[in-house]
């Protein structure tokens, strides 16, 4: 399926980077957004934000990004004429599943918001069966209770 | 004397359960305390063993005031409750060493072996309580009654759930503490039989007042002890 | 001596029987259950490494708190429907003896409760910040909680002598402490809800644990809440104070 790039009728157009990503939940990446202004004058006050969507089979939605990104929106003060402004907006892969993201900008002298392309977010679930070695502590120590309870409980029955 | 009671009143909430109870208990008594179901017998054990709180009169135990010395009528007394509970998940054993340890002194592990076998139940003092009869409880809590071998022993139904040969057992356990170690024994029970057989004084209590005190002997007179409970305790009697 | 006597027999019988020692095999068991799921489920291992000591302190400290409770309720009123207390009062041991020997297990209970935790607690926050500060300020307040709610657990015991009405009342008062958790986050942060958290003891303990674990924020930040706290603690041990002495069969 191909992404056409939207170019509104907007001075400004916005990519991202990078245009996909194969990761491990957990891991941490970072997108960059490049805002280009392409007129001859100087926007000013503009505001970007990442938004990501779930487009895992069964299960589309749109992500509340709370606990994958601290900083999902940028204002940006000025875009000389014919410049460009880049943004980072570094993220932490909560879930699994496939992704897209995108970057909007929103100009409030246009009429309508620019988006970037869609850049595709694979993420591989990971199995972990003993992080920071807890299996010893899990199993052990009931076990380990287990065992005096049953001491306990024929000690008791022994005397009675 | 080892008991002066004097004009004891004891209400609550409005109903009045003890009404200016006056007797005496001379040392080396076994002093039957007698009367019928909510007359007033185990208020009047609760304020002498220092447990509850009279709203007036005077009490003492071997001169002792049990509102002003409540600690040293308790470490001379004991007492045997009529629902006396059990930590049934103890043995005898532990049951016995565990209350002998909250007085000053404190029963040897002979000691304790040799009260159990006073009461019967030598060979069962590493048995949970839990095992045992209600006639085995009963023994257990007259053990548990003597484990600081008391000058004076309250008594509330103490061969309840005992049978012919439980009760004739306690019965010569308790006459034998009686005549050999002169404890002073405090009988409250309804069976008569017990009364006539054990106690040389006693006393009739009918809503809250005694309506009969003295020798055993005397008070009978002629008659049973059975012929003076019911008349003393008809109503109207007082 | 009396006190450590009864003390003894107390812990004795919540502890070292079949019945008392089920308590702390259950604790164990939903404790590796939560520090594994928290470790190893998908969404939950992502939290920071404060996040997850910080939710499992809270637990700890509510359990402690429970079973604290569960013991006060049985404290007297238990006794009383046994039929055992007849016999503890005939005795040399006045009521402050017994209350504290009471007190003293159920402290060693909530001991016993911290003990076990402690290897959770490592595994959990192992590589995070502010791990032994956290524990310490567990053993503190939670200490101080388990005092205040087991004391007033007792006091109304003594005072109801029913343990059915006393757990009742004793289960609703847990609810009303922990109810700040009821409270949406934009709720909580409401007058209403930061009055209900600061008057509230549970609340109080576990905004510390907040400040200290994930925020690392130093005492200067927690003496409010924990002044609040101590203050509990003293009114719950003078309400049982109280209730005891009145207490007559």
């Amino acid at each position: 399926m191909n992404y056409s790039p939207v170019f509104a009728a907007s001075r400004i157009t916005v990519s991202i980077n990078p245009p996909s990503i194969q990761a491990n939940m957990g891991d941490k990446i970072t997108y960059t957004g490049t805002i280009t202004n392409n007129s001859d004058k100087a926007v000013n006050n503009i505001i970007a934000y990442i938004s990501l969507a779930n487009v895992t089979r069964g299960k589309e939605s749109p992500m509340d990004l709370e606990d994958w990104s601290a900083n999902k929106a940028i204002k940006v003060d000025t875009i000389p004429p014919r410049g460009t402004y880049e943004g980072k907006w570094p993220m932490r892969l909560i879930d699994s599943g496939s992704y897209v993201a995108y970057i909007m900008v929103v100009d409030k002298n246009d009429n309508i918001p620019v988006s970037s392309a869609m850049s595709r977010l694979e993420i591989k679930r990971v199995l972990r069966l003993n992080p920071n070695n807890v299996l010893p502590v899990a199993l052990g120590e009931p076990i380990l209770l287990g065992i005096v309870f049953i001491f306990i409980y024929f000690r008791r029955k022994r005397v009675k | 004397m080892i008991i002066s009671v004097e004009n004891l009143v004891k209400k609550y909430n409005g109903y009045t359960a003890l009404d200016g109870l006056n007797f005496t208990v001379e040392d080396g008594d076994i002093f039957g305390f007698l009367g019928p179901n909510g007359a007033g017998k185990t208020t009047t054990i609760r304020i002498l063993t220092a447990m509850i709180k009279a709203d007036s009169g005077n009490v003492l135990v071997d001169g002792h005031d049990v509102v002003k010395e409540p600690l040293a009528v308790k470490r001379i007394i004991n007492a045997l409750p009529e629902s006396n509970g059990y930590y049934e998940w103890m043995t005898a054993y532990e049951y016995l060493e565990f209350f002998s340890n909250l007085y000053e002194e404190k029963a040897s592990k002979q000691d304790i072996h040799k009260l159990l076998e006073v009461v019967g139940l030598h060979g069962k003092e590493g048995h949970l309580i839990r095992s045992y009869s209600r006639g085995m409880k009963q023994r257990l809590g007259i053990a548990r009654a003597l484990i600081n071998r008391p000058k004076l022993l309250f008594l509330d139904e103490p061969t309840n759930g005992l049978d012919p040969k439980g009760r004739r057992d306690i019965h010569d356990l308790l006459i034998d503490l009686n005549q050999k170690h002169s404890t002073t024994i405090f009988l409250s029970t309804h069976l008569l039989d017990d009364v006539e057989r054990l106690c040389n004084r006693i006393a009739i209590i009918n809503y809250g007042k005694i309506v009969r005190t003295g020798e055993l002997d005397r008070i009978k007179g002629k008659g049973t002890i059975e012929d003076i409970f019911f008349m003393s305790t008809k109503e109207g009697a007082l | 001596m009396k006190t450590a006597y009864i003390m003894q027999k107390e812990i004795k019988e919540s502890i070292l029987t079949p019945k008392g020692f089920l308590w702390y095999n259950l604790t164990s068991v939903i404790l590796s259950v939560l520090s594994y799921l928290f470790l190893t489920n998908s969404e939950l291992s992502l939290l920071d490494q404060g996040e997850m000591l910080y939710m499992i302190m809270n637990f700890i400290t509510a359990l402690g708190v429970l079973i604290g409770l569960v013991f006060g309720a049985d404290s007297f009123a238990g006794e009383i429907e046994r039929g055992t207390i007849e016999a503890l009062f005939l005795s040399p041991a006045n009521k402050t003896e017994i209350t504290m020997g009471k007190l003293g297990a159920a402290l060693t209970n909530w001991g016993i409760i911290f003990i076990i935790s402690l290897p959770y607690l490592f595994v959990v926050g192992k590589g995070g910040q502010n791990l032994l500060t956290g524990i310490a300020y567990l053993a503190i307040l939670g200490t101080l909680l388990v005092i205040t709610f087991s004391a007033f657990s007792m006091g109304l015991s003594a005072r109801i002598k029913s343990m059915k009405n006393s757990l009742i009342i004793s289960f609703f008062i847990f609810l009303l402490a922990g109810s700040p958790i009821f409270l949406s986050a934009a709720q909580r942060k409401t007058w209403f809800g930061n009055i209900l958290d600061l008057i509230n003891p549970f609340a109080d303990a576990i905004n510390t644990f907040d400040s200290v674990v994930i925020d690392s924020q130093g005492f200067s930040y927690q003496i409010g809440r924990v002044a609040i706290i101590c203050g509990y603690t003293f009114l719950s041990l003078w309400f049982l104070k109280r209730s005891a002495s009145r207490l007559e069969m």
